[in-house]
């Protein structure tokens, strides 16, 4: 998936704006509760506070999760479900979204002066769902419960806690789902489906975290801080180095892709330009992530298998060639691809990327979706792409009479609602 | 072994004695077994398990004795796995003597024990990281005391490769045990290891994820190095070899693990820019005219221009640009000379050339091993680093070399394709060379 689009795009997002403000409004609103009603249990505040400040700070990407900052949401969440012993007056609602609106912005400050990535809109979202676990949390935890040694309390708090982390997990999947569909066209249920996977991966990990943290300090004061938080950053560490192995590992299929441009079998940017418009193809029809980006990385590879052949073609069209030539150059590279032993699905799907609808998915179930659409993203994007420069209502007329033969009608479908909507390279 | 099997199970015995038989011992039996599932990978063959967590919870829950009697309980979820008698006593005997090892710790400090806890919390997380540090440092010494009877690792290595990476992240995530125990005494009891799984359970995946990932880009390499050789059928496992052999180099010279790993990248690498040399010149028979000539000279930066994106040590990128310098100033690109070529490309140069003259070539057929380092030797102030020279003949003399498989296409006479690796050539072949050996 082309998670870096969505980096790389200003914030200029309807819905962006509408989150921001909303996170904005709730905080200001629950700081002049606080500021009214005084702040209970300070040290404790501040020591959360912090934490969600620090963890803010040393956010991250991992290509695959939103949520950048995990240690940022399991202290908040954890300052959510805060009880007794320890803890006299629990915090209220109101102090909690203060808590956490404050520290986060205390948090982005540094990292917007220090000229890193930050995103208001991410953490606003936070700042969102951890007001409704809050909410949750206190509408079913009676005021009496505390972690006092008894097997009860404990039990009923742990299932309040649960309930409180999954309604913050909820809501920020339907938030995150919905802000899909708007950046990337992607259906809203096959977006909401996405979300809720990661939701059960990694927003659980942070959920459980902040269980585990609220727990500790309850029972044992703010002792339990530190013993959850080294835990939580040596995690992060390891996260961090697999998130920079994974970029490695995707720069490298990129420039690998790159060297057909070098030995002058296609011209600069295609592959680029395909794999974006297969990407397209794939949100609009909501292929699940691990789909995308084996998908991606086909239509970045589907011309490999060029470089067996003697001669380039002028321009690197391959459409000119005979199709026994294509099929031939598609094999050799899927079973170049195969080789690896870690891409076997993108060997699939380069395999089959330039057999004729007629011949292949019509009859053959077997064959994925995917085939078909780096298919018609190579067609398209040798019409229109740079050198060609066919304009895209020509290009879809000439893509259109292939429908059913050459093409696969779904994929075609989805291509002419992508260019209805303003897709250009 | 023996020594140590008898003396794990007389502690056991003892430890025994010492504890009562009942729920709690059943539940942290349960807890063990968890731990000792929780299996992740240090290096490909070295496993590690996550079973130093759950003892620390049982120190600070119950006690050393009981830890000391359910730590069996960790090993059972090896048991699956095939291996020799020897190795099925040894590792249970190794960890009830390591948690003994930290029972020990834990006692010295006068650790508390169950409710208490609660009261002490300062004295409880002393204590446990002492009793994680005596654990493992048990652990580590009976290891190292099998592996150096064993005489197949070296003991200096393993504690420096696997060991010491693995010390600090095992103490930061013994915190988590004694939040378990926390949590367990709080009223949770084994509720409470679901809590602390969950956490484990995902540094465990960034863990395995990490390796997956750096595999997937090796492989990815690998195959790509492969579609360009499919270019001439000569040279192919070249770099694979190539990657091998500067290997071994590197491990000879004790390079640091970052800049090994670089290395064998730069080797495997080093003519991904063949790529943009026409294969009608790579294949062309007979001698080469001046414009493809500079064609082929070109490939060096080709290769930077390919693999400038992706995130290596800087090294790896100059080391593909400058590997055909020769230390005396005739090489290409940039014509370096001396200490000016960058190290790895250097290491690169004679690996290059090595394999090139113990493969089979169109116009000869492949040299000796000894024959080729005869050559190397008799170059080695013209076009190497002296220094390398010697210390990659000594490598090859110890450890030995796999050259190219002997079923390449027969040597035709009647061809002359040119290998730009080649040092048996004049200056037609790329590298100019003093020792045309009879082929």
């Amino acid at each position: 998936m082309s998670q870096t689009r969505e980096f790389d795009e200003p914030r200029r997002l309807g819905s962006g704006i509408v989150l921001a403000v909303a996170g904005c409004a709730v905080g200001l609103l629950a700081l002049f509760l606080t500021a009214r009603r005084g702040l209970t249990e300070w040290p404790f505040a501040i020591v959360f506070g912090l934490l969600i400040a620090v963890g803010e700070m040393v956010q991250f990407r991992v290509d695959s999760i939103r949520n950048r900052a995990p240690i940022a949401t399991s202290a908040a969440l954890g300052y959510v479900m805060l009880r007794g012993p320890a803890l006299h007056t629990p915090p209220e609602v109101a102090q909690i979204v203060a808590v956490a609106g404050v520290a986060t912005l205390a948090g982005l400050f540094p990292r917007a002066i220090a000229g890193l990535p930050w995103d208001l809109v991410i953490s606003s979202r936070r700042v969102l769902s951890v007001a409704c676990a809050a909410i949750t949390f206190v509408l079913v935890t009676p005021d009496n419960l505390a972690w006092n040694g008894s097997w009860t309390h404990a039990m009923a708090l742990t299932g309040a806690m649960l309930l409180g982390v999954l309604s913050a997990g909820v809501v920020d999947a339907l938030v995150g789902a919905g802000q899909d569909t708007e950046k990337f066209n992607r259906p809203f249920p096959a977006a909401l489906r996405d979300e809720l996977v990661v939701m059960t991966r990694i927003g659980l990990a942070m959920g459980i975290s902040g269980m585990l943290l609220a727990a500790g300090t309850s029972l044992i004061g703010l002792w339990a801080v530190p013993l959850v938080v080294v835990p939580l950053l040596l995690t992060q560490f390891a996260f961090r180095r697999f998130a920079s192995a994974q970029r490695t590992y995707r720069t490298t299929v990129r420039s690998m892709a790159r060297s057909t441009e070098i030995a002058g079998f296609s011209s600069p940017g295609q592959n680029a330009r395909t794999a974006t418009l297969a990407v397209a193809i794939g949100n609009d029809l909501g292929l699940t992530p691990a789909r995308m980006e084996a998908l991606e990385y086909a239509a970045l590879l589907s011309g490999v298998g060029q470089l067996a052949l003697a001669d380039p073609s002028p321009g690197g069209a391959s459409l000119l060639r005979t199709r026994e030539e294509r099929q031939r150059a598609a094999e050799i590279g899927a079973s170049v691809i195969e080789r690896s032993g870690v891409l076997d699905h993108v060997a699939e799907i380069v395999r089959h990327s330039n057999d004729p609808y007629r011949h292949g998915r019509a009859n053959n179930a077997d064959i994925p979706v995917e085939s078909g659409i780096v298919n018609v993203a190579l067609a398209y994007e040798q019409l229109v792409g740079e050198g060609s420069g066919q304009s895209p209502d020509k290009a879809m007329e000439s893509i259109g009479l292939g429908i059913g033969a050459e093409y696969d009608p779904v994929v075609v479908e989805s291509l002419r609602r992508i260019v209805g909507r303003g897709f250009r390279f | 072994v023996a020594l140590v099997a008898t003396c794990a199970l007389v502690v056991l015995a003892v430890s025994l004695t010492k504890i009562s038989f009942g729920f709690t011992a059943l539940a942290l039996s349960v807890l063990m077994l968890v731990g000792g599932a929780l299996r992740f990978r240090v290096l490909p063959n070295h496993p590690a398990a996550l079973d130093s967590v759950a003892l620390v919870a049982v120190f600070v829950i119950a006690g050393p004795w009981y830890a000391v009697a359910v730590s069996v309980f960790g090993y059972v979820a090896q048991l699956r796995q095939p291996s020799p008698i020897v190795k099925r006593i040894f590792n249970p005997s190794y960890r009830v003597l390591a948690a003994g090892g930290g029972g020990l710790a834990y006692a010295a400090v006068d650790g508390p024990v169950g409710s208490e806890v609660l009261h002490h919390i300062p004295l409880t997380v002393l204590a446990a990281v002492v009793g994680t540090v005596g654990h493992q440092l048990t652990n580590a010494l009976l290891v190292s005391l099998i592996l150096w009877l064993e005489g197949q690792v070296r003991v200096i290595d393993f504690v420096r490769s696997v060991i010491l990476p693995t010390f600090f992240p095992m103490l930061g995530y013994s915190a988590l045990g004694v939040l378990l125990a926390v949590t367990w005494i709080g009223g949770l009891n084994i509720v409470a290891c679901l809590l602390v799984v969950v956490p484990l359970i995902v540094a465990r995946w960034a863990m395995s994820q990490y390796q997956a990932e750096r595999a997937a880009q090796a492989a990815a390499m690998r195959a790509f190095i492969q579609i360009i050789e499919t270019k001439d059928l000569y040279t192919r496992g070249h770099s694979e070899r190539v990657s091998i052999g500067v290997g071994m180099l590197g491990r000879h010279l004790r390079l640091p693990d970052d800049r090994q790993q670089a290395l064998e990248h730069a080797g495997l690498l080093h003519d991904v820019g063949k790529v943009g040399v026409p294969t009608s010149i790579i294949r062309k028979p007979g001698k080469l005219d001046d414009t493809e000539m500079d064609a082929i000279r070109l490939h060096p930066a080709r290769g930077v221009e390919l693999i400038g994106n992706i995130p290596f040590l800087e090294e790896v990128k100059s080391a593909v640009l400058h590997h055909h310098e020769k230390y005396d100033g005739t090489g290409y690109p940039a014509g370096l000379s001396g200490d000016h070529i960058p190290y790895f490309a250097r290491m690169i140069g004679i690996v290059d050339a090595f394999d090139s003259l113990t493969s089979t070539r169109s116009y000869r057929p492949a040299r000796g091993v000894d024959e080729t380092i005869a050559i190397l030797i008799q170059d080695k102030t013209t076009h190497f680093d002296p220094e390398l020279v010697e210390a990659f003949v000594e490598v090859i003399r110890t450890k030995g070399w796999t050259a190219a498989a002997v079923n390449q296409p027969v040597p035709d006479g009647s061809l002359q394709i040119i290998d730009h690796d080649d040092l048996s050539l004049g200056s037609s072949g790329g590298a100019s060379g003093s020792a045309a050996g009879p082929a």
